[in-house]
């Protein structure tokens, strides 16, 4: 590939010079350090949120496990709703509306756990920041 | 790759970045410092991954040359201001020993070609070193580098007229 004297010429005479080198550098770091901030803040959160899924699905499974054993230990022999209507789909309804409670109450348990492990986090990780501000 | 690692190895080579995407950006120091920063930064979050040791300056161009192009993607067609007509501009006057404007000069090609060049003269990179930083074959690399000279040999003819 041939090389164009004059093209070289005309790059060689305006080869850039910065004098502002260091401050270039100042403003780089400090973008550095907030990109820093933000990469630990979301391992932070991504890892704080592993452990509220963890603790949620243990405290559901055993709060479900209880629950479900409680209603189906329970001397009544009878289910919570009475369905009066022919329909197939209502009377498997009726006749399982004891699981289908334990069910729902399970996932509300799991959900309402998972609120409360993650506010209790949030107010720690909050408590540690605003004593590290101090 | 540690921080204080990745900072000395930027101090060595933050100028010829800037000096490259300088030419980029057509002389806008601001735009250009701009778009080295946001190359560093880039750097900085995929250093981790950096094993190829001692070609640090290349793989740094290859980041600034990509954030480049997606910063000229994302602006609007309105406010490019490239490839500006040979025409256009300015003619030597009488006695007057200034040489041409290198940065309008490059405005005169579109970006691609000027990302040749400027590797290629500026910073005197090979036909497949740079064909490896812009992600092409060494055919289209040859080829940009053909028109590119061409245009700045006209840029250059039209200025002595």
């Amino acid at each position: 590939m041939n090389h164009d004297k004059d093209i070289e010429e005309l790059f060689l005479a305006q080869k850039p010079h910065f004098d502002d080198s260091a401050e270039f550098m100042e403003k780089l770091t400090k973008r550095l350090d907030a990109v820093e901030f933000v990469k630990q803040y979301q391992e932070r959160t991504l890892r704080r949120y592993r452990i509220v899924m963890v603790a949620a699905f243990v405290m559901g499974i055993i709060c479900g496990g209880i629950s479900i054993v409680w209603l189906q230990t329970s001397p009544f022999d009878m289910s919570f709703i009475d369905i009066q209507a022919p329909t197939a789909f209502l009377l498997w309804f009726a006749r399982n509306s004891r699981v289908l409670v334990s069910v729902c109450l399970s996932a509300l348990m799991i959900i309402c756990t998972a609120a409360f492990v993650n506010n209790i986090l949030d107010i720690m990780d909050m408590r540690a920041r605003m004593s590290r501000l101090q | 790759m540690n921080r204080e690692d990745f900072i000395t190895q930027v101090e060595r080579e933050q100028e010829a970045v800037r000096g490259f995407l300088l030419a980029l950006c057509c002389g806008n120091k601001d735009e250009a410092d701009d778009l080295a920063q946001d190359t560093f930064v880039k750097a900085y979050l995929s250093c981790a991954g950096y094993y190829d040791k001692g070609k640090f300056r290349s793989w740094l161009f290859k980041i600034a040359h990509n954030t480049f192009l997606s910063h000229k993607r994302s602006l609007k067609p309105t406010i490019i201001i490239d490839e500006i007509p040979i025409e256009a501009l300015p003619k030597r006057e009488s006695g007057e020993g200034a040489s041409l404007d290198l940065y309008l000069t490059l405005a005169t090609l579109p970006p691609k070609e000027r990302s040749s060049i400027t590797l290629f003269y500026l910073n005197g990179y090979s036909i497949k070193e740079i064909a490896a930083i812009t992600d092409t074959s060494q055919d289209a690399v040859k080829q940009q580098l053909s028109r590119g000279r061409e245009k700045l040999r006209a840029a250059l003819k039209n200025y002595e007229l």
